[in-house]
């Protein structure tokens, strides 16, 4: 589904991603684990489409496409969803037609017949249920006066409504107490299915214990310098990333 | 006969001299005629018009607007904002019984309507008092070019303590094509005390004429009243525009106001609110949305002369193209009026380069115990919020649009007639899709 080889990217000329390959299946869930400044976050974005990162070689494919070619709304429309780390605020647009509209661009690139108000209301009130989210911030403005928790529920329920094949999950796990995060986990893994795919980048390793990954891979310095599986994960939270870098610096 | 004038002010000098019948008194007139006469025009150079290009406005020579092609539709289409208010219709300044609708019951119910041209005896009395209780503190040329060679508009009265459910909608219709025409309709409203009314008042262009439009209202709101004022300019991009509005709030008595500057090549309103007793409140709106070389231009003017008065400002601009916004606005809070809270805030979203704006909130405070602020911001869109849309399968042009229609309504969800609220969103988007090219 995702297949990413030798990617390397560059914000304003300074490499963050040296070479990293992964490769996700339908129904895995991949975690990516790495301490602050390794390149996770730039991951999200450049699979994501946003503006500010350079590729200067590599490739990443996602169902055989081209995704670095792809406009940021096409990738969507493809089935790419990215749960962002700080949720934007979006002033005077409304979080229900907002997601309405998200929801139709996406079925009418699939070919699939738009929905009503009505059904489509009926669609948000049953993922609400799966984010236990207040009715109330369906009226509101995208994200704006949103708790941190409820942000991160908002992407969540977004992720829901628009059902995507493969969802990246940017540390969705920072801010949250752990009745949010046993929340959000549990969104998650009501959603998961042999179709879609999840990757899910956290600094720690507590939301592996709500989510659990067939994968788990450490970032450091721009690339993957270890995989495993959800026992790497534990591991890595009793010794820390330390003896894993050095290991990685001593082979290299 | 007329003699062929050159540039506007040799015709407005000349008008001065003609025997047409005009709407006031010579007492109410003269004090006007004498600065048309000087034939003095603002220029570059004065402070306060520094930013405004009157060039090719003042080049013109234009003629009273004549009534061009009527079209019945055009009428309908600009009483859907309104469809069930009382519509009064001024086809090129002169009032149109024709096209005016549900009257009869108004002057029952205690709001008078009466076309200027039909004005006399103690109404006319009314009707000059108050223009001359309103006194504009800007005495620039355009309010005597209005009040001078005034030869039509509305006096609207309120007796005290009527309320006026169904709002009054003003549609003022440029019909003429071809060469420049000049209108200078002038709007009167008298609230008695504890009145409420609700006025909406239209300018909008059938015809393709380079309509020079220089209107001026004069409103007197007395104690415990209320006045909703909604302002909407639609005319086509030939006319420039430019208003004065001067406004006087007795105590306890509130004036809401909403301006849409939506049309014109240039269009520039000036308006003034003075508080005339304690505990009076003002509340001004407006947005500016402009493209190619539009020149959109809004000046406001609060007096805080007395106690515990409340005005809170925001005006929002959106400009493309190689337009330009004017914010100009100035609190001017008085020794004694303490306990004042005066807000004012300006935004503006710049969507092009060479767009532009200048915006200037000015406070200036005399009192200790007050309560002000003001802030004014340009900015362009939020390429983080972009970003986020798109993310979600919203495609570029489909996200700015979003993002922009958004930024107005924080304007105009305030407007609290539902079908006007509609009518000047629609009418935003409309013009926001036609400036928002796919790759932006």
């Amino acid at each position: 589904m995702l297949s990413i080889k030798n990617l390397q990217v560059s914000v304003e000329d300074k490499p963050i991603l040296k070479g990293l390959n992964l490769e996700v299946k339908p129904g895995e869930i991949h975690a990516i684990m790495g301490p602050n400044g390794s390149g996770k976050s730039t991951l999200a974005h450049v699979l994501s489409g946003r503006e500010g990162y350079s590729v200067n070689g590599g490739s990443a494919e996602y169902k055989g496409l081209n995704l670095l070619k792809m406009a940021p709304e096409i990738r969507a429309r493809e089935g790419m969803f990215l749960a962002f780390q700080y949720p934007i605020e979006i002033p005077g647009v409304n979080n229900t037609s907002f997601l309405k509209k998200a929801l139709n661009e996406i079925r009418k690139h699939r070919g699939e017949e738009e929905l009503d108000a009505i059904d489509f209301l009926g669609l948000i009130r049953k993922q609400m249920k799966l984010v236990e989210m207040k009715e109330d911030l369906l009226k509101r403005p995208v994200n704006q006066g949103f708790s941190g928790g409820e942000k991160k529920r908002n992407e969540i329920l977004q992720m829901a409504v628009l059902n995507p094949t493969l969802a990246i999950l940017d540390e969705t796990d920072s801010g949250l107490d752990i009745d949010a995060l046993r929340i959000v986990a549990g969104g998650v893994n009501k959603l998961r299915s042999a179709d879609n795919a999840f990757v899910v980048i956290t600094h720690y390793q507590r939301l592996l214990d709500y989510i659990v990954p067939d994968f788990v891979h450490v970032l450091s310095d721009g690339q993957i310098i270890k995989s495993g599986t959800k026992e790497l994960a534990m591991e890595l939270e009793e010794r820390g990333y330390d003896w894993l870098i050095k290991e990685a610096e001593s082979k290299a | 006969m007329a003699q062929l004038t050159n540039n506007f002010s040799d015709w407005v000098k000349q008008q001065v001299d003609t025997d047409s019948t005009f709407a006031f008194s010579e007492a109410v007139r003269s004090p006007s005629l004498s600065r048309l006469a000087e034939g003095v025009f603002p220029t570059r150079k004065d402070e306060e018009w520094k930013y405004t290009p009157l060039g090719v406005m003042l080049e013109a020579s234009p003629d009273r607007a004549v009534t061009g092609a009527l079209d019945i539709q055009f009428v309908e289409n600009l009483k859907q904002a309104m469809p069930t208010a009382h519509t009064i219709v001024f086809m090129d300044g002169n009032f149109s019984q024709e096209y005016s609708d549900k009257l009869a019951d108004l002057e029952t119910s205690g709001v008078k309507i009466s076309p200027l041209s039909k004005l006399e005896g103690a109404a006319l009395q009314l009707a000059e008092k108050t223009i001359l209780e309103a006194a504009l503190t800007d005495d620039n040329i355009f309010q005597h070019i209005a009040l001078g060679l005034s030869q039509n508009g509305l006096f609207i009265e309120v007796d005290k303590k009527v309320e006026c459910p169904t709002p009054l909608h003003i549609i003022h219709i440029s019909s003429a094509n071809g060469a420049t025409a000049f209108t200078n309709p002038i709007n009167i409203t008298r609230l008695a005390e504890n009145s409420h009314l609700k006025i909406v008042e239209q300018f909008a262009s059938l015809g393709d004429a380079a309509v020079i439009t220089v209107p001026a209202s004069y409103v007197q709101i007395e104690a415990g009243a209320g006045l909703d004022y909604y302002r909407i300019g639609i005319e086509n991009g030939s006319t420039n525009h430019v208003c004065n509005t001067a406004v006087k709030v007795s105590a306890s008595a509130t004036f809401k106001s909403h301006q849409y500057l939506l049309g014109s090549n240039l269009s520039r309103s000036n308006l003034e609110v003075s508080f005339t007793g304690p505990g009076a409140e003002a509340v001004l709106r407006g947005v500016y949305l402009g493209d190619d070389k539009q020149h959109l231009d809004v000046r406001t003017y609060l007096d805080h002369a007395h106690p515990h008065c409340n005005s809170d400002q925001h005006f929002r601009g959106i400009l493309n193209g190689q337009s330009r916004g004017v914010f100009n606005g100035l609190v001017l809070v008085r020794e004694h009026a303490q306990k004042t809270d005066a807000q004012q805030s300006n935004k503006n979203l710049l969507l092009s380069r060479d767009a532009r704006v200048d915006t200037k909130p000015q406070l200036e405070i005399f009192a200790d115990d007050v309560k002000c602020a003001h802030g004014a911001t340009v900015g362009e869109l939020d390429t983080d919020a972009l970003f986020y849309l798109q993310s979600r399968g919203i495609g570029k042009k489909e996200a700015v649009l979003m993002l922009t229609r958004a930024f107005a309504a924080e304007v105009t969800q305030e407007i609290d007639i539902e079908s006007l609220q509609i009518y000047v969103q629609s009418k935003i988007a409309a013009a926001l899709d036609e400036i928002v090219t796919p790759n932006v």
